[in-house]
């Protein structure tokens, strides 16, 4: 048996020196985890406005950022929908709840689209994505979802391509220019029916995911209407 | 004199057969089942295994007549924690979707009962050497029924392996359907079941 100082010796040491490991593997690797999240988020931008890389298979980093670079503009809005000053990179979703990120999709100073930021509740997890709409603002041009727990091949079909292009085209906003969002029905879209135009496709089996993203597409377009209110009234 | 003694050769051929870690000492199952979705994940998985348990046990054998007996399975586990660390922080830098998929199964390593088990079990009364290959022989033993729960799962649940497709287009517009049970949990229960309950026969154990 050993003395306790021996131990407390020992365990010190080897505490010290585990602790010096991480923080150098830590801050050492910090920079490139900073940017394969940035790439990351700026592919799935691009991903909602239906940009794909050029060479059909996978982004390069340089593409995305390039890509990127030449046709996204992020700004942040406060709750009346005016431009501020902020940087999107710098607001934290959970914490300034009155300003909102937006990114601008411009070529030439033409505006082709709008991308905002998602996320709420499914049935197990919370999910997250990009929602991107047409210059009028108010027919959806993509989704996407880039973080979720829901069952795979339920819940999970969100990510699918055929559940999110169902999307593209869908009105939130009905005749009287109110935000009535954009609703996930059971079974598949009564063409006939007079809601069609902001109606999609739902996923057998995942009722709640499908309400779920209802609710939060609603709430989340709800933040960004007094800007798309003051688009309007400069193109109309 | 040969290469490697007799010794060391059971340490390294051991757990790749006669005492597999998953088919028989039946440890580290929950990322068996987590992780086996995707034959690329099961691979990766493997390879971070096979990294934490080579280093994990070297590590504590070179430590292992110093380290004090009253606190020696702190001690294992800082040594194991810190590894597993460091191992996610590369995978978050280097293969950043990887990382994404296997989410928490990788700083999971540190629960994970065969990295532990094997610092206890072996490590502590073994030299470095012998150490690091009994690591290395449990690592593959543990990738090998990984490797294999997965190629059953992605072929049977998603018609390919390894990414690619194997069942052909034709065929699913002829009306066959992809086995939604085995991306989930369930499906992994059976198919690891199944690969027990054949590697136990092959291996001529009965019952215990």
């Amino acid at each position: 048996m050993r003395s306790n100082s021996y131990t407390l010796i020992f365990t010190s040491l080897i505490t010290i020196f585990f602790g010096f490991l991480l923080s150098v593997a830590a801050t050492s690797l910090k920079p490139r985890q900073d940017i394969n999240i940035e790439i990351d988020m700026k592919k799935n931008i691009l991903g909602a406005l239906g940009i794909e890389p050029k060479n059909s298979g996978k982004w390069s980093i340089d593409e995305v950022q390039k890509v990127y670079r030449e046709n996204i503009v992020g700004i942040v809005l406060d709750k009346d929908g005016y431009e501020t000053d902020k940087d999107p990179k710098n607001i934290d979703a959970d914490k300034d709840m009155n300003f909102f990120p937006i990114y601008i999709h411009k070529t030439n100073d033409n505006i082709n689209g709008y991308v905002i930021p998602i996320s709420g509740k499914g049935l197990w997890s919370t999910l997250y994505g990009y929602f991107a709409i047409e210059p009028d603002c108010e027919t959806a041009k993509g989704i996407t979802f880039y973080k979720h727990g829901e069952t795979p091949g339920l819940g999970g079909e969100v990510e699918k391509k055929w559940f999110q292009d169902n999307f593209k085209g869908k009105k939130f906003i009905d005749g009287n220019n109110t935000l009535v969002g954009i609703q996930v029905v059971k079974g598949s879209v009564d063409k006939s029916s007079k809601e069609a135009y902001r109606q999609v496709d739902g996923i057998s089996g995942a009722t709640i995911t499908s309400k779920g993203l209802e609710v939060f597409l609603k709430e989340d377009l709800a933040k960004y209407q007094a800007y798309f209110n003051l688009n309007k009234e400069v193109i109309g | 004199m040969a290469l490697l003694s007799k010794k060391s050769k059971e340490a390294f051929k051991d757990p790749l057969m006669a005492s597999n870690p998953i088919s028989l000492q039946v440890l580290g199952i929950c990322s068996a089942l987590a992780v086996t979705v995707q034959v690329q994940t099961a691979v990766v998985m493997t390879l971070a295994v096979i990294a934490v348990l080579a280093a994990s046990n070297t590590t504590i054998s070179l430590l292992r007549n110093k380290i004090p007996g009253k606190v020696r399975i702190i001690i294992q586990l800082s040594v194991i924690a810190t590894l597993v660390i460091v191992i996610d922080q590369i995978l978050k830098a280097y293969m950043y979707d990887m990382s994404r998929q296997l989410s928490v199964f990788i700083a999971l390593i540190i629960t994970n009962c065969i990295v532990m088990g094997r610092a206890e079990a072996f490590a502590m009364q073994n030299n470095p050497k012998d150490s690091f290959l009994d690591g290395v022989g449990n690592g593959l033993g543990y990738g090998g029924i990984l490797i294999s729960v997965a190629v059953f799962r992605e072929f049977l649940g998603n018609g390919s392996v390894y990414g690619v497709q194997i069942v052909p287009e034709t065929l699913y517009s002829y009306g066959y359907e992809n086995m939604g049970l085995m991306v989930l949990a369930p499906g992994a229960f059976v198919i690891l079941g199944l690969i027990v309950w054949l590697h136990r026969i092959f291996a001529g154990i009965e019952a215990e």
